[in-house]
C-alpha cells in the first residue's frame, strides 16, 4: 500500500480530537488555580449536572483506557496486587487504585477530586472502587444507585431514581456551596442531547458498505462523548467528523483497503492491542464496522427528553444497555446484526467486565440459532495484558475468519 | 448432642429432606443471597431454602458462564442444569452482586422452575429513598407470593412468621455467644452444621431444636482451653473441614463476619411495628454486605468491633476466588485491624477445592505466630 | 500433480503428500527445539520415502503452531481448517473432531460438505491437552506410550479434582505416596483429561460420527475415558496424528 493511499485512509479529525482531550486534561491539572472543583465520575454517571454547575468532570474509567492503550497497565495492575488487590478484580480499578498512590499512569496521575459520583449502573465494581477512593482522598462520595432492570424499568425503580436525582443536586449544592443552576442544566441538557443524536449519526455511517471507519476507530472517538458531553465542544467535533464521514462515504474512503467481510464487535476493547487487532481483521479484509460498547453512549436517547433533560435523567441513565437483562441485550445484538449487515460476531471475553461478559454465551448462541452466523469468542482484559495470549487469539481469529471466508466466498 | 445429628441427617441427602418438606404441602423457594426475604416467603405458606453448591464438576455450567466467575454461582448453577435442584417450585434472586445478577438472567432465561423472582434491592442503604425503595420491592415480592400462593399473606401471617425467625436467630446468636465464653463447647463443624441447617431445613423443626441445644449448652461447664480466639470474615464458607482444621491446629472459631454465618441471623426484626417495616429495616441496619452501601467505613468499624467484643487472638479472611466485593474490601479491612494491633491471615478459597493438606499447613503457622 | 502438507505441532511434525486426490504417504518427526529446522527436515524426509522430488511439489500448505516457521509453505492455514478438511478427506461421513494435541485441544463440527462450521479451543492451560498426560508420565515413571494400557487396566479410577496441571501433579504424588495402584490413578488422570475436552465438545453441540485426531489419539486409555464421558464412540484412524499434515496436502490442491 502506497503511503498517498495511506494517507487518505486517515481520519483527519483525529489530530484535533487529541487536541480537545490534551486542553480538557491541561484543564483538569489546572482546575484549582481557575478556583474550579473537580468530580470523578464514572462512565455511565450522569454528567451533566455536574457541568451545568461548572464542575470538571474526570473519568478515571477513560484514564484507564489511556493507561492501557499506552501499555502501562501491566505495571499498575501489579502494584494494586502489592497493595493487597486481587489480581482477578477489574483492571481499570486496579490500575487506578496504585495510580493513585504512585501517581504513574501517561500522565503521571489524575488530579485530585473534590468529590466522588459513582453511578452503578455498569456495574457492582465502581461501587467498591469509589468506596476506595473516598477512604483514600477523603472527600464526598455520592452513589446514584440505579437497580437493574432484568425485565422492565418498573414504576418503583423510577421512583428511587428520580428521588436520588434530587439528592444528586442537593449534594451538589453542598459540596459546591452555590444555587443549582437550572437554566444552564436545560442548555446543557440540549447540548448532550444533540451530541448523542451527532454520535448516533456516526455510528450510524458504518452500516455504508465499505464502511468509512471501523469500531477501532469508533472506540478512539468516544472519548468525547464520554467527558465532554453537555458542551458545545462536543457539538462542534461531532459535527465535523460527521461531515467528513460523509464525505468518505462520496469519495469512496473506505478504512479497510478491501472490506469483503463485516463483523460486530461485542465487550469493551483490548485497549493494549487495538493496532496488532486492526491489522489483523484487516488482513484478511474484515472490517468490524460496528460494536454494542460505544453505542452505549447514544442508547439512552429514546429515554431522553431534550427539552427536559433533567426530567428524564433517571430513565435515561437506568435504562442503559449493561443495566438490563441478557436477552433483552441478545434483542440489540440481533438488531446491530441486521442494521450493520455483519456476517459474524467478535465476542471479547473479558475478564475484568463480569456484568458485560456473563450472559455472552447466551448471546452467542441466540445469535447462532436465529442468524446462524459465525461467533469467535476472544478470551482477554481490557487493561492487563497477562490474560492476553497473542498467539492464541491470533490462530482462533484465523480459523474464524476461514470459516467466515468459507460460508461467503 | 442427638439435637445436633438432626441437622446432620438433614443435610445429608437434600432429595429426602426436600420430598420431607414437599410432603406437608409446602412449595420450596431456593435463595443464593442471605438478603433474601425468607419471612415474606414463609408467610406465604413456603419453604424458603438457601442453595449452596454441592460441589460436583462444573461440566453443563460452561456452556453458560465463563471459569472467572465464582464457584458458588457456577456450582449453583450446574446443579440446576443437572437436574440436582428438580425439587425446587421456585427461585428468590435478591439482588447481590454482578455475578448474581447475570445469573439470575440465565436463570430465568433457562426456564425451569414454575416460581422465579428478582427482588432488586438498593445496593445502597443509608437513605431515606433507598428505605423508600426497600419498602416498595418488599411490597412487589409479597404481592407475587401472593399471587402464587393464591392467597392474601396476612399481617397475622408476617407477625407469626417475624416471630419464628426471631427465635431462630436468637438461638443461633445464644450458640455463637456461648463459643465465645467458652471456646470449644460445640465443635467447629457442628457449629457450621447448625447454622447451615438453619437456611435449609423446615424453619418450624428448627425454631423447635435450636432452644434445646441452647440450653443444653449453657449447662455444659468447661475448663478454659489454652486456644487462640478466631474471628473468621469472608462470605460462603461452606466447608465443615476448615472448622476441623481449624481446632487441629489450636485455634475456635469464637465470631464471625460471613454471609453464611452471623451476619445472617444476628439481629432481630422488631415485633411492635408494621411488619413490613419491621422486615424492611432489619434488612436495613443488619450487619452490611461488601455488596451494599452504608458507609466507605462500616464494615471495618464492624470487624474492629466483632474482632474486639470477641477478644480475638487473629482474623482469619476466607475470601472465595472471583468474589470481587470482598476482594475490594480486604486491603482496608486487614489495614483497619492490623492498627487495632490484630493479626490476619488470608485464604483464597474456591468452593470446589479440598484442599485440606495446605489449609492445615497455614493455620498452624498463623496459630503460632498470633 | 502432487500436493504437500506440512503441520508444526509442538511436540511431533507431520508432512503428508497427495496425489490425484490419493494419500501418497506421510512422516513423522519430533519438532525439538527448532520449527523452522524441523519443516524442513520433515518435508525431505517424505520425500525421500516417498522418491518424489521437490520439484514435483505444485503447492505446499503450512498448518499447526509453526506455521509460519515453514518460509517455503506456498499459504499457511490454522489446524482447524486443515483437521477439518483431513478428516473429511478420510472419511466424508464425519461430522466432528477432536483434537488433543502436544499442548491443545480443540473440538470441531463440520456441516454435511465438510466445512468447519464452528470450533472450540481449551482455556490457557495444559489440562486436557498431551503436555498434561506427558507431565503425568513422568511423574508415575510410566513410559508415555504405555499410559493407555495401565488404565485399561485399572479397577478403580483414582479422582483427581484440580483442573490445573501443576496442582493435579501434587495430587498424584500424594497419591503415589499412599500407594494406590498406577492403574488407577492413571484413569483417574484421562479421565480428568477427558472431562476437559469433552467441555469443549459439549461446547458446539459436536454431532456423530466424530473422529479423534492429534498424537493423544493413539492413547487408547485416554480414548476410553472419551467415549465414556461423550456416551458414543469415536473414530481413531491411524492416522490420527497426521491428520492436520492430509487436511493442510488436500487444501494445497485447492489453491
Amino acid at each position: 500500500m502506497s503511503d498517498k493511499l495511506s494517507e487518505k485512509r486517515k481520519i483527519k479529525s483525529a489530530k484535533k480530537m487529541r487536541d480537545i482531550m490534551t486542553t480538557y486534561y491541561l484543564d483538569a491539572m489546572t482546575a484549582g488555580q481557575n478556583n474550579k472543583q473537580i468530580a470523578w465520575i464514572t462512565s455511565g454517571g450522569p454528567v451533566e449536572p455536574l457541568v451545568a454547575m461548572d464542575i470538571i468532570p474526570i473519568y478515571p474509567e477513560n484514564h484507564g483506557a489511556m493507561i492501557g492503550a499506552s501499555k502501562m497497565g501491566e505495571d499498575l495492575c501489579i502494584k494494586a496486587e502489592d497493595m493487597g488487590y486481587s489480581s482477578d478484580l477489574c483492571s481499570y480499578a486496579r490500575a487506578d487504585i496504585s495510580c493513585s498512590v504512585v501517581k504513574g499512569g501517561p500522565i503521571g496521575g489524575l488530579p485530585e477530586p473534590d468529590m466522588l459520583i459513582c453511578c452503578n449502573n455498569i456495574c457492582g465494581t465502581v461501587l467498591k472502587w469509589y468506596e476506595v477512593q473516598a477512604r483514600f482522598y477523603n472527600v464526598p462520595l455520592f452513589i446514584l444507585d440505579t437497580p437493574i432492570c432484568h425485565t422492565r424499568y418498573s414504576p418503583e425503580i423510577a421512583k428511587y431514581v428520580q428521588a436520588q436525582i434530587d439528592e444528586y443536586i442537593a449534594f451538589l449544592e453542598k459540596v459546591t456551596k452555590r444555587k443549582f443552576n437550572y437554566e444552564k442544566m436545560a442548555e446543557v441538557g440540549r447540548l448532550a442531547f444533540e451530541a448523542q443524536l451527532l454520535w448516533q449519526k456516526v455510528l450510524n455511517t458504518t452500516a455504508h458498505k465499505p464502511s468509512p471507519m471501523s469500531a477501532f476507530d469508533a472506540f478512539f472517538f468516544l472519548a468525547l462523548i464520554v467527558t465532554l458531553r453537555g458542551t458545545k465542544i462536543a457539538v462542534d467535533f461531532y459535527k465535523e467528523l460527521l461531515g467528513e464521514m460523509e464525505q468518505r462515504i462520496k469519495d469512496g474512503i473506505s478504512m479497510v483497503p478491501n472490506e469483503k467481510y463485516r463483523l460486530l464487535w461485542d465487550n469493551l476493547p483490548v485497549w493494549y492491542q487495538l493496532k496488532w487487532l486492526s491489522q489483523k481483521f484487516s488482513d484478511h479484509n474484515a472490517c468490524l464496522v460496528a460494536d454494542t460498547y460505544t453505542s452505549a453512549w447514544c442508547g439512552a436517547i429514546q429515554y431522553t427528553n431534550k427539552d427536559n433533560f433533567i426530567g428524564s435523567i433517571a430513565e435515561a441513565y437506568t435504562r442503559i444497555y449493561l443495566n438490563i437483562g441478557v436477552d433483552q441485550m441478545a434483542g440489540q445484538v440481533l438488531d446491530m446484526i441486521k442494521f450493520y449487515n455483519a456476517d459474524g460476531l467478535v465476542m471479547h471475553s473479558n475478564r475484568s467486565c463480569k456484568p458485560y461478559s456473563f450472559g455472552q454465551m447466551d448471546i452467542m448462541k441466540i445469535v447462532r440459532e436465529k442468524t446462524n452466523l459465525p461467533v469467535l469468542m476472544i478470551e482477554a482484559d481490557m487493561v492487563d495484558p497477562r490474560n492476553f495470549s497473542q498467539s492464541q487469539v491470533e490462530t482462533r481469529i484465523d480459523a474464524f475468519m476461514e470459516i467466515i471466508k468459507q460460508k461467503n466466498d | 448432642m442427638k439435637e445436633i445429628n438432626i441437622f446432620y441427617n438433614a443435610l445429608e441427602t437434600l432429595p429426602v429432606l426436600a420430598s420431607k418438606i414437599k410432603a406437608k404441602q409446602k412449595k420450596i423457594m431456593g435463595y443464593l443471597c442471605s438478603y433474601a426475604p425468607e419471612e415474606l416467603i414463609y408467610a406465604a405458606g413456603f419453604h424458603p431454602m438457601r442453595l449452596f453448591s454441592s460441589k460436583s464438576d462444573i461440566v453443563q455450567a460452561e456452556q453458560h458462564l465463563q471459569a472467572y466467575c465464582c464457584s458458588l454461582v457456577r456450582g449453583v448453577l450446574e446443579d440446576s442444569l443437572s437436574g440436582r435442584l428438580d425439587f425446587l417450585d421456585g427461585t428468590v434472586f435478591p439482588h447481590t452482586c454482578d455475578s448474581m445478577q447475570r445469573l439470575s438472567d440465565i436463570w430465568r432465561m433457562n426456564g425451569k422452575y414454575e416460581f422465579f423472582a428478582d427482588v432488586i434491592l438498593p445496593a445502597k442503604l443509608n437513605t431515606q429513598s433507598a428505605r423508600a425503595y426497600m419498602k416498595d420491592v418488599l411490597t412487589g415480592f409479597k404481592k407475587d407470593l401472593e399471587k402464587a400462593a393464591g392467597k392474601e399473606i396476612t399481617d397475622t401471617d408476617l407477625q407469626n412468621s417475624i416471630k419464628k425467625f426471631n427465635i431462630i436467630r436468637k438461638n443461633l446468636s445464644k450458640i455463637y455467644a456461648l463459643q465465645s465464653k467458652k471456646p470449644g463447647i460445640i465443635k467447629g463443624s457442628d457449629l457450621y452444621t447448625i447454622v447451615k441447617g438453619s437456611m435449609v431445613m423446615d424453619r418450624d423443626e428448627v425454631a423447635d431444636i435450636l432452644p434445646v441445644i441452647a440450653g443444653n449448652l449453657e449447662k455444659i461447664d468447661l475448663p478454659p482451653k489454652n486456644i487462640k480466639r478466631i474471628v473468621m470474615s469472608g462470605s460462603i464458607c461452606d466447608s465443615p473441614d476448615i472448622y476441623s482444621a481449624m481446632e487441629s491446629a489450636g485455634g475456635v472459631i469464637v465470631g464471625d463476619d460471613l454471609c453464611t454465618g452471623q451476619r445472617w441471623f444476628e439481629g432481630q426484626t422488631q415485633v411492635d411495628e408494621n411488619p413490613m417495616d419491621a422486615i424492611a429495616a432489619r434488612l436495613l441496619n443488619r450487619v452490611i454486605c461488601p455488596a451494599k452501601h452504608f458507609s466507605p467505613t462500616a464494615r471495618g468499624e464492624n470487624l474492629v468491633s466483632l474482632a474486639k467484643k470477641n477478644r480475638a487472638d487473629g482474623v482469619i479472611f476466607m475470601l472465595l476466588k472471583f468474589c470481587d466485593p470482598h476482594a475490594f474490601d480486604y486491603p482496608y479491612l486487614k489495614e483497619f485491624l492490623e492498627k487495632q494491633g490484630i493479626k490476619t491471615l488470608l485464604i483464597e478459597m474456591d468452593d470446589q477445592q479440598q484442599n485440606s493438606g495446605q489449609l492445615a499447613t497455614r493455620f498452624e503457622t498463623f496459630i503460632h505466630y498470633i | 500433480m502432487i500436493y504437500a502438507g506440512i503441520d508444526i505441532g509442538s511436540i511431533t511434525a507431520k508432512a503428508a503428500l497427495i496425489k490425484n486426490n490419493r494419500l501418497l504417504g506421510t512422516h513423522v518427526i519430533m519438532t525439538g527445539y527448532d520449527p523452522i529446522n524441523a519443516g524442513i527436515k520433515v518435508f525431505d524426509a517424505l520425500l525421500k520415502q516417498s522418491r518424489i522430488s521437490k520439484t514435483q511439489i505444485s503447492a505446499i500448505i503450512s498448518t499447526g503452531y509453526g506455521r509460519a516457521s515453514v518460509s517455503f509453505a506456498d499459504k499457511a492455514l490454522t489446524e482447524i481448517i486443515c483437521h477439518g478438511t483431513g478428516a473429511h478427506f478420510m472419511n466424508p461421513e464425519i461430522r466432528g473432531i477432536i483434537d488433543v494435541g502436544g499442548q491443545d485441544s480443540k473440538a470441531i463440527f463440520l456441516d454435511q460438505n465438510g466445512q468447519v462450521e464452528n470450533f472450540a479451543m481449551n482455556d490457557k492451560c495444559a489440562a486436557g491437552t498431551g503436555r498434561f498426560l506427558e507431565v503425568m508420565a513422568k511423574a508415575l515413571e510410566v513410559d508415555l506410550e504405555l499410559l493407555g494400557d495401565f488404565s485399561l487396566a485399572a479397577d478403580k479410577p483414582s479422582k483427581i479434582s484440580s483442573i490445573c496441571t501443576v496442582f493435579a501433579e501434587s495430587e498424584v504424588i500424594s497419591m503415589i505416596a499412599k500407594q494406590e495402584r498406577r492403574e488407577n490413578i492413571i484413569a483417574g488422570i484421562h479421565e480428568s483429561a477427558a472431562a476437559r475436552v469433552a467441555i469443549l465438545a459439549n461446547k458446539i453441540k459436536i454431532k456423530k460420527p466424530v473422529m479423534m485426531t492429534g498424537g493423544v489419539a493413539k492413547n487408547k486409555g485416554m480414548v476410553n475415558s472419551l467415549e465414556n464421558r461423550l456416551g458414543f464412540k469415536l473414530i481413531v484412524g491411524d492416522l490420527a496424528q497426521e491428520n492436520g499434515a492430509i487436511g493442510a496436502a488436500v487444501l494445497a490442491s485447492k489453491l
